[in-house]
């Protein structure tokens, strides 16, 4: 077993016996303790934008034109504001995310699909709507994978499209413009967290025009 | 190269943090009080903010105070913050000093009590173990933290958790694995110190 799996297995379990222990004897205490999984209440935010917002506006207000420039300032201020309509109503009419379509390869030539990527504050969902993919076979389940064109690979997440109308969201923590590949993958269960050779589909998000 | 995809993203919604431009931009944003990048803020550092506000004051409802003041002293001292500086540590300086502003404040008690907030806490030198576990953890894909909330938390076995959740054995033990190794790797800066 590799020294970083050693590390893991320790870290999940408690039980081996992997070099320096004591850090992730730490790790695991702090796992374990309220604090770590706590949310604060939704209260505080809107405290926090509520006292932003009112700062931020006598900050404004002490920065306010005087009357000899508004008047032109409201020309350029119209115009201003007939430009971001312009860019608010093209944002709308654009979809939510890239959009990546994902082909089927030749161990499942009739799937198809699309993945949307969208970012988030945490790193970048990814929702798939996916059809001609059948449920994995039991002891088996899809994984995605996000992956750099130097081909280095990180996993997404897993499904298995056993529900029906299974709506398959993941999660990347690394940037597609990094690792623009998307792949899904038929893995086995218990063979551990290697991508498997079983490769169904796959995309690439291909950088905006312009 | 490919390494500057556009998004289509509404007017205000923030972009991924995973990069220190996209980083740079949504802390500039908070500076100028913009609504949606405080949000952002809020969203990636106030689970750990939070996590380190209870460790030291061990009171929800001081701890949501402590919460709220750290964020507003961040916002209004953000002005003189070096965006070449990782924000996580900067913050977590102001949340540490919030909280235990607030236990003696809250308690009335001097200089020479501080010994006691750290003995009651895990030890000051922890807290900071504490925020960054926090904000591994809210970097974690949702099915790779509920597995590990649930066997270190709650203290389920895998079987158990693969009961709860509904899913095979295997899936629990390597998505146990991919979410503990992820972990060890957000925490790799953690055994530098």
């Amino acid at each position: 077993m590799e020294p970083d799996e050693t590390r893991a297995e320790y870290l999940a379990t408690g039980s081996g016996d992997p070099p320096e222990p004591e850090q992730l004897d730490l790790i695991r205490r702090v796992l374990g303790r309220t604090e770590s999984w706590d949310e604060p209440p939704a209260e505080v935010m809107e405290g926090l934008l509520s006292t932003v917002g009112r700062e931020s506006g006598a900050s404004a207000a002490r920065d306010a034109p005087t009357r000899s420039r508004r008047t032109w300032m409201a020309g350029v201020a119209a115009l201003v504001a007939v430009l971001a309509m312009g860019a608010i109503v093209a944002a709308v009419q654009q979809p939510a995310g890239t959009v990546v379509a994902m082909a089927g390869t030749e161990l499942a030539p009739q799937a198809a699909g699309r993945a949307v990527v969208e970012p988030v504050s945490t790193g970048w969902k990814i929702s798939l709507d996916l059809t001609g993919l059948e449920a994995a076979p039991e002891g088996s389940y899809y994984e995605g994978w996000v992956w750099s064109d130097d081909g280095e690979g990180v996993s997404i997440g897993t499904f298995h499209l056993r529900g029906e109308g299974e709506h398959v969201v993941l999660w990347s923590g690394v940037p597609p413009g990094s690792y623009p590949w998307i792949w899904v993958t038929l893995q086995g269960e218990g063979d551990g967290p290697a991508v498997s050779d079983l490769v169904m589909l796959k995309g690439r998000a291909e950088p905006a025009a312009g | 190269m490919v390494s500057d995809l556009q998004y289509a993203t509404g007017p205000q919604t923030v972009r991924g943090w995973q990069n220190r431009k996209v980083e740079r931009e949504v802390l500039e944003r908070f500076r100028s009080g913009d609504e949606a990048a405080v949000k952002a803020v809020f969203e990636r550092y106030g689970g750990p903010v939070f996590a380190v506000s209870m460790s030291i004051l061990r009171d929800r409802g001081l701890a949501a105070d402590a919460t709220q003041q750290t964020f507003i002293k961040a916002w209004r001292a953000s002005s003189i913050y070096d965006p070449e500086r990782d924000f996580g540590p900067w913050i977590y300086a102001i949340a540490r000093r919030t909280a235990i502003d607030l236990y003696r404040r809250e308690a009335r008690r001097g200089e020479a009590e501080l010994s006691e907030v750290a003995s009651m806490a895990p030890g000051l030198e922890t807290v900071y173990e504490v925020f960054e576990v926090r904000a591994a953890l809210d970097r974690l894909p949702d099915d790779e933290r509920q597995v590990i909330k649930l066997s270190h938390f709650a203290g389920f076995s895998h079987v158990e958790i693969a009961t709860l959740l509904g899913v095979p054995l295997g899936t629990v033990k390597s998505r146990s694995h991919r979410a503990h190794a992820r972990l060890l790797q957000l925490l790799s800066h953690l055994e530098e110190t």
